[in-house]
């Protein structure tokens, strides 16, 4: 995937509010959803069926800038994607096809064989939040290969500024794999899969999904 | 992406440090955390809310939040106090000008009742400009001596050069693994 495509997704995560009322068909789509609390959250076993919270649930206005994913011995850029800030947001109905909306949410990356190889890797997001203050941000990330569970994160950004933008830097160390385990992963592309969960205190803001493949 | 062992064993070993740095803008927080880190210091523009950082150092994962000094921005500083070990306050050394309203904030903030325990760095960044004011210089204009119950230290440093930086940070990250981690 080119990374115009892939700055064409990330854009398409960060939806603002739907406009005009809510229709009939988005209150029936939105009464299908049961909250789901941080704490469940980090109890999933498995990817979930759908979304979790419609895109309208972004009252705040969160919206991803730029991310980078580097090698943390060399500072090698593996992977950088920007969205140029000046573009409007797109808005999606909440209404949205279930299909549709599963392309919408979910990004496909593509990433080279070599990446498996990483020892350290370090992540870098840019994002902005709109003019409410943010009280308790905080994302949880859950990632699977082929339904089982293989990564879970979970950080606290706590407070965010009004109209703030805002950068995190993690470091993650990369797993060691056997020589199996990396044939089985490079044979089954986008098997790789992970839920993003984005919660302001107890209430879910986004869910996003990515999937994965390593493909030189 | 680590997997789940991966990720605890990264907790057990590594003593995780909450360090926060504040100062007035133009001090040269986030080109500080750029250099200690080894990453080009060229574009670096005003900090519009926080920059969170983990490095490792000495044994230690530090998660520097950098957050942005404006004075629209400063009244949301105290979101960020809960859990903090460390405390760093960078001054601009050249800034004569606002050396007044620089020592106001800080000891405004050193009021807090929440950053009571929290060991104080002060960073004297800009030593490389002339006129610069010393580290001896700062201790008397900011009143520095006031403190008797906490535990600060204050060092020359240029985020140009690299110079103090890690004297800094050194000391900053013992004193902060001799009280939180002296039990172990």
């Amino acid at each position: 995937m080119g990374s115009d495509q892939v700055a064409e997704r990330l854009s398409s995560l960060t939806v603002g509010d739907s406009p005009g009322t809510p229709g009939v068909s988005t209150l029936l789509h939105q009464q299908r959803r049961e909250p789901v609390l941080p704490e469940q959250a980090l109890r999933l076993t498995r990817p979930t069926d759908g979304f979790l919270c419609p895109l309208s649930a972004n009252k705040y206005k969160i919206d991803f800038r730029e991310f980078e994913i580097k090698d943390y011995d060399s500072g090698e850029s593996l992977f950088h994607v920007k969205r140029d800030p000046e573009a409007a947001l797109p808005t999606v109905p909440d209404d949205i096809d279930p299909a549709m909306e599963a392309a919408v949410r979910t990004v496909r990356y593509t990433f080279p064989t070599s990446f498996l190889g990483r020892k350290t890797i370090r992540t870098a997001l840019v994002f902005s939040v709109g003019p409410d203050p943010v009280p308790n941000f905080r994302m949880i990330e859950r990632h699977y290969f082929k339904d089982e569970l293989v990564r879970s994160y979970d950080f606290n950004f706590g407070f965010c500024i009004p109209m703030s933008v805002n950068s995190w830097e993690a470091i993650y160390d990369m797993p060691e794999l056997t020589k199996e385990r990396e044939e089985e992963i490079l044979a089954s592309p986008f098997e790789m899969r992970s839920d993003s969960f984005y919660y302001v205190g107890d209430t879910l803001v986004m869910h996003n999904k990515a999937e994965y493949q390593y493909k030189d | 992406m680590g997997l789940l062992s991966v990720i605890k064993k990264v907790k057990a070993n590594e003593k995780e440090l909450r360090i926060l740095m504040v100062g007035l803008d133009n001090a040269g927080k986030t080109t500080i955390v750029k250099r200690v880190n080894g990453e080009d210091i060229g574009s670096v523009s005003p900090t519009l809310g926080f920059n969170i950082k983990t490095m490792r150092y000495k044994g230690y994962a530090l998660n520097i939040w950098d957050v942005g000094g404006q004075k629209t921005l400063r009244s949301y500083w105290r979101n960020y106090y809960e859990t903090t070990d460390g405390l760093v306050w960078v001054i601009d050394s050249a800034d004569h000008r606002r050396l007044e309203d620089c020592k106001e904030e800080l000891h405004a903030l050193l009021s807090e009742e929440k950053l009571v325990g929290a060991t104080l760095l002060i960073l004297a960044n800009k030593q490389d400009i002339p006129g610069a004011l010393t580290k001896e210089m700062l201790t008397r204009v900011l009143d520095l001596r006031k403190m008797t119950s906490r535990r600060w230290h204050i060092e020359g440093c240029s985020a140009l050069t690299g110079e103090g930086l890690l004297q800094g940070l050194d000391w900053c990250a013992e004193d902060i693994g001799s009280r939180i981690y002296l039990c172990e």
